[in-house]
This record gives structure tokens, sequence and C-alpha cells, in this order.
């Protein structure tokens, strides 16, 4: 992260809820809908209590659940309006069905994902498996590291979003009780810097708006003849919101003074042999040991993934290619493979890395720490792998039973 | 006779100030209820109501079909699940864009009673400024005739059907319209289609509620198709749930039940039931179990209709 200091903007010591809250609030949006859940819930009470000092403009709608939050933002936003919710985990599925329906209207949402993990009700516990249970709802999925970074993509989700060439829901993601809870010091921006960086939008051609009188309709019926079209459409905005996206990151950078690389941040990756993949809080830890490691002539490097759907694969595929070895580390699961998510993904583009060899670390599930012992055990069976050893190909790395068992 | 039945006409006839915005033929069964219903709403309430919907038999004639509309309205298509949290979405965001509206959230009984029902609450009970109308034809008929909590005791279903171990639906209905009125909502109120007068006014009213908040009718809508009765007779149908007690006219105006049609002599429910296939297999005793749940529910009104003129809820000043 390349930070300027800045006079525009004053440091406030708030957790990445209160952050998430902040940003929503300084987009201006018109209509918040939102229902409490574990480790969300400090969002929505910020937003209430902005709503109740008349900090914040908008309807603020407490619905009886988190279907219904998805719901009334779609239609709000679908009538004109710019709109804000936010969620976790069990509320994510229990909105489901709208959330599809939202990414198939192309409405822009913008919506606050604090992950957590879905197996039974006592998983109260952060993990990224919530965001891959919807990975393939037609969303676009961005992810921070830090409470800064928190703040800072909900804004770019905006622009983004609602960006007349793209118009896709965008849902931002952060590691539930790591970031959730975490307070630490956030450049929070001034009002008017939020509104010009936003103003852009203005200056587009307006989006079709669900109007009374207006003859419009939209969620039509049985559309046979027009529904690949709008598939076609609608994948073909994903594409081209990845390099949208890296715009934003640059122009958010000319305002703000802090730029993230765009799709993926390179943490020292220009001379590194063995990377390290990763998403999300993990970063900040796996960015700690690279420095040790460097410290010590191991060329490491940290590639990570800011967004998630899209894919990056055309960013990831430059930035990895010519690697001798790389290890994924997945927060989540990929039932039915052996290797966690992204790794499986990742996978797809082997041949195009060149000849790169990759392994998977499942770590960091259900609240366990990825901790500094856990990055250097990672950081050191990659280096493994690049020298040719034999290496298991999935590592449960704080689950050792896993390996000892006969592993995957 | 004649002379007081085009009195009657015309008394309907006044309340249609607006153009019928469907186009003449549309995809509905003959004699269906609905369509008349739909036709009629925006005729009374203007055609720049935001209408929307759900899947149902209204979906492709209200919802548009393939790139096509069959009518002007402005209209939303929307998921079973949510159709009452949509309207909201709509309502809320033009009320904050100061944008004159009318949001008419019209759906059947299984979105409204069944898996819908949780967010129509919250909405009545957030007191959403739109307009619910529940088109009641006691069951999933687009899916083909299933049984849902509007479906009476005795009739046969698809998923209720009649045979050895069963006659028909062996549960009671549900009340939607009185749980309804349970919200403290600023307009509940029943209707159907052999009172249009009664409806039109309705209507207006609930339109007019709306501007303090959450209106909601409920309106029995019979089906030829699911319910067996001749295309013709689906007036007769209603006339009949009316003169039996089977579906009392009343409205909640600020909590203040009160009965809007009182029949002096109801009719015994069978000749309510002999109109519909889907009551054929009732035995007396079995017409009788459906007698007490009608009686039931007319006894449960009568005495919240009583206490009009002292049960009402505090009406604001700016009301």
């Amino acid at each position: 992260m390349n930070t300027k200091a800045r006079e525009k903007s004053q440091i406030k010591v708030i957790t990445g809820n209160a952050a998430a809250a902040i940003a929503a609030k300084l987009a201006r949006p018109d209509v918040v809908a939102a229902y409490p859940i574990t480790p969300q819930t400090e969002i929505i009470e910020q937003i209430s209590q902005f709503h109740a000092n008349g900090e914040m403009d908008c309807e603020l709608i407490t619905v009886e659940g988190e279907n219904s939050a998805m719901n009334a933002v779609t239609a709000a936003c679908l009538a004109g309006g710019r709109v804000f919710t936010a969620t976790s985990s069990w509320g994510l599925a229990f909105m489901y069905d709208a959330v599809l329906a939202t990414a198939g209207a192309r409405a822009p949402v913008v919506m606050v994902n604090v992950n957590r993990e879905t197996p039974g009700i006592i998983a109260v516990s952060s993990g990224q498996q919530d965001m891959i249970s919807t990975r393939d709802a037609g969303w676009i999925f961005l992810i921070a590291e830090d409470c800064q970074e928190v703040l800072d993509l909900v804004l770019q989700a905006y622009r983004l979003a609602e960006d007349y060439d793209i118009q896709v829901p965008v849902m931002v993601h952060y590691d539930g009780f790591y970031l959730s809870y975490l307070s630490e010091g956030v450049n929070v921006p001034f009002q008017e810097d939020v509104d010009q960086f936003l103003s852009v939008l203005k200056d587009q051609p307006e989006r079709t708006k669900l109007l009374p009188g207006s003859g419009l309709g939209c969620g039509s019926h049985g559309i046979l003849g027009g529904y690949m079209e709008l598939r076609y459409k609608h994948v073909s905005a994903m594409e081209r919101a990845k390099a949208k996206f890296n715009e934003i990151d640059k122009e958010y950078e000319a305002i703000f003074g802090r730029g993230y690389g765009g799709l993926v941040e390179e943490y020292r990756m220009a001379d590194a042999d063995v990377v390290l993949v990763g998403s999300g809080s993990m970063c900040g830890t796996i960015k700690t040991v690279i420095d040790t490691k460097r410290e010590a002539g191991v060329k490491v490097g940290l590639l990570k993934m800011r967004m998630y759907r899209p894919f990056p694969s055309e960013a990831m595929i430059a930035a990895l290619k010519g690697k001798k070895a790389i290890g994924v580390v997945d927060r989540s699961l990929c039932f039915g493979f052996k290797g966690g998510p992204i790794y499986t993904e990742l996978k797809a583009f082997e041949t195009q890395l060149g000849g790169s060899k990759m392994i998977s670390f499942i770590d960091g599930i259900a609240n366990t720490d990825i901790t500094i012992t856990n990055v250097e055990q990672m950081i050191d069976t990659t280096c493994d792998l690049a020298e040719g050893k034999d290496v298991r190909e999935v590592t449960w790395v704080s689950y050792p039973e896993a390996q000892e068992d006969g592993g995957l | 006779m004649t002379e007081k039945k085009k009195g009657k006409l015309t008394k309907v006839l006044d309340h249609l100030k607006h153009e019928d915005p469907f186009s003449k033929g549309v995809a509905f069964c003959p004699g269906c209820g609905l369509e008349l219903l739909a036709r009629f709403i925006p005729q009374v309430l203007g055609n720049d109501i935001v209408i929307t919907g759900t899947p149902s038999c209204s979906a492709p004639v209200l919802l548009g079909q393939n790139n096509q509309s069959w009518h002007k309205l402005a209209y939303y298509g929307t998921l079973m699940t949510g159709a009452a949290a949509n309207a909201t979405g709509l309502a809320r965001y033009y009320r904050k864009a100061g944008i004159d509206n009318t949001v008419v959230c019209f759906n059947g009984d299984g979105t409204a009673a069944d898996i819908g029902f949780g967010n129509l609450s919250g909405a009545a009970e957030r007191n959403e400024p739109f307009l619910y109308i529940c088109y009641d034809n006691e069951g999933y008929m687009n899916t083909g005739i299933q049984k849902s909590g509007t479906t009476p005791f005795g009739a046969t279903t698809t998923t209720t059907p009649y045979g050895k171990t069963s006659k028909g639906k062996n549960l009671r209905r549900m009340n939607l319209a009185l749980k309804m009125a349970m919200h403290k909502i600023p307009y509940a109120a029943t209707a159907t289609l052999s009172d249009l007068d009664d409806l039109a006014k309705k209507l207006l009213k609930a339109k007019e509620a709306t501007k303090r908040g959450f209106a909601f009718l409920h309106i029995f809508t019979p089906c030829t198709t699911g319910w067996g009765f001749a295309p013709e007779d689906t007036i007769e149908v209603c006339r009949r749930a009316v003169k039996t007690n089977y579906f009392p006219l009343w409205e909640a105006v600020n909590g203040k039940i009160r009965m809007t049609k009182t029949v002096k002599k109801p009719k015994p429910i069978s000749t309510y039931t002999e109109l519909s296939k889907k009551f054929v297999h009732l035995t007396k005793e079995d017409h009788q179990i459906l007698q007490d749940d009608v009686d039931y529910e007319f006894c449960m009104l009568g005495g919240l209709s009583a206490l009009e003129g002292e049960c009402q809820l505090p009406v604001s000043s700016e009301d």
C-alpha cells in the first residue's frame, strides 16, 4: 500500500465494522436496509445512530430478516436509488434467492459481507466459506485486508457497481472477528473528497429507472428470447469490471493518496522465486513473515487478491508467471476437491503459469489463527516444493492429524 | 328490478375514471376472476401505479412475457419470498426522491399467506407506505392447484386429494385479513368481485391510507379451473361466499373494524360449496365442520366489529 500523508483526512481509531459504516455514510445512500447478525451487527448499529443523529439522510429499513434486506435494497436500486446493506454467514444464505435475483436484474447494490463460517449455528467464527458459497451468484467480490481497506473498498465498490458500463452488484468481504472487531488507525476521508470521487457517476448516462407512469417493467416472466443475451451481457460486464477496477483504484489514489495496485496487490514479488497467494486479514501476517524470511535470504513474495469475482486470472498470471513454486492459502473449503477453492481455480491456469509448481494450504477456518509459525511453515513447504522435494498437494496447516492420516 | 340493476352498474362505472391499461386479449383462463380484478384496479386507482408481483397466475399477464408486456403499467416482477420487501424498497426510494407514487404489491395467497407472509408481516409492522393486495384463489393455481394456508377445510387440491384416508384438506384455513388487521395498520379490508362498488371504494380508501402507511386488501378471487365451477359462475361463487358469511365484507380504518355489508339471513354453507367440484365429496358431517369454521370466524369478527366506536387506534394530528 502506498500511503502519502495528506491533510485531507483525519485518522480515527475504529473497528472494521465502523469503517464500513462510515464508508456507507460517506457514499450518501438513498436507502439502507439491514438486519443484525454477528459479526456484522455493529455496522447497522452505527448507521442507525448516524440516522438518528440526522447525519445520514437515507431511508432506513429495519427489516425482519436478511431476505427482506436484499429484496428491499434491490427494488430501491432498480427504482433509481443508491443503496447499502450488510450481512454475514447465515444472513447471506438466507438472502440467497434474492442475491441471485439482484445480480440477474443487474442492480448495482453494494453490500458488505463480514466473513463467517457456516457449518452449524455454533460456528460463530471467522472463515470465508460464506463468500465461497455465493461465488457463482454473478456478483463482483472484493476482499479487504485491514480496516483502512474496508473503508476504501466500500467507496470503490460504489464506483464499480454503479458504473454505466458495469452495473453489477458488488460485495465487499472482510474477515469477521479479525477485522470486524479490530480497532486500528483509519484515515477517514472528508465528505467533499468522497463526493468528488463519486461525482464521476453523475456525468455518465443515467441508468434505466423503474418509475411510476413510465410503462417500464423489470423482472419479466419467462424471457425466452432474451435470456441468453442477458446472461452473455452480464458475463461480459464482469470481464470489463477488471480493467475498470484498476482505473478506479488509480483515481482513488490520486484523490486520497492510497492505492493498492488494483485487482491484486503484489508484495515483494519482483524478484521472488516462491510466492504465497492469499486474501483478507491473513495478508498482514504473511507480509510480516515475508520481511523476516527476506532478511534470511529467502526470496519470497505475496500475491494478495483484492478481487475474487471476476477471477483476476490475467493479473495473477502476469504476477506469478515463471515463479518456481506457489502456495495458495485458502480460508475455506471446496467440497469435492482436495484443495482450497482459490487453489483449485488457480490450477486451471497452470499451463499459462509456465511450469510453476502449486500447492494448497487450508488454514484459518473457524477462527483458527493463521499465526506467524503457520505462515513460516507454509513458506518453508513452498520452498521445499521449489527445490523439487516431495511435498503433499494439500496441507491442513493447523490440523496436523490430517497429514498423519495419510493426508489428501 | 331492471332500474335498480342499472343504478348499481352506474355506481360501479363511476369509479372507473382511468383507462384499462391491458390489451384486449390476455392469457388468463375464460371466467378468471383474477383478470376482472387486474383490469379493475388500474381503472380505479390510475395507470400511474407501480405494480409488483411474483411468479403466479398473474405473472405472465402482469409481469410481461418474453420481451413484451400485456399492459402499460410500470411493473416489477420479483420472488415470492420477498414480495412485500421489494414493494418496501420501491416505496421508500420514491419517498426519499420525492416521487409521488402508489406501489401496489399484488400477490396470490401462496405468497401472502404462506411463503411471503414473514415479510408481509414485517412491512405491516413497519407501516411501510404501500398497498398490498392479496387476490385469494385459495391455493397454488399456477403450479397446478396445490393447497395453501387459505385453502378451506375439505377442499381437494393436488396435494390434499380426496382418497381413502383423506377428505381433501383436513385443516382449517387461516384468516389472513384479520391477521393483517391485527398489525394496527391504517387500513385493512376484505372485498370480492360480486360487490364491485364496495371493492372500488375500498381500493380508493386503501390508496389514500398509503399516505399514512400500510394498506392491505384481501380480495376473494375464485378460480374456475382450480375449483371446478363453470366459467360463467365466477361472480355467483363470490356472491354466495358473501351470502353464506364464508367471506364476509368488512374494513378496519385505523383499527376500527366495521362490516361493510351485513347479511340478514346467512345461507347454509352448502349453497356455496355446491357450485365447486372441489367440495363435491363432502358429506353432511364434513359440511358441518366447514360450517362451524365459518361460524367461528364470523363470530369473532362480530365481536370485533361490535366494538366500533370505542375500539380505535390513536390517530395522529396529521390525519
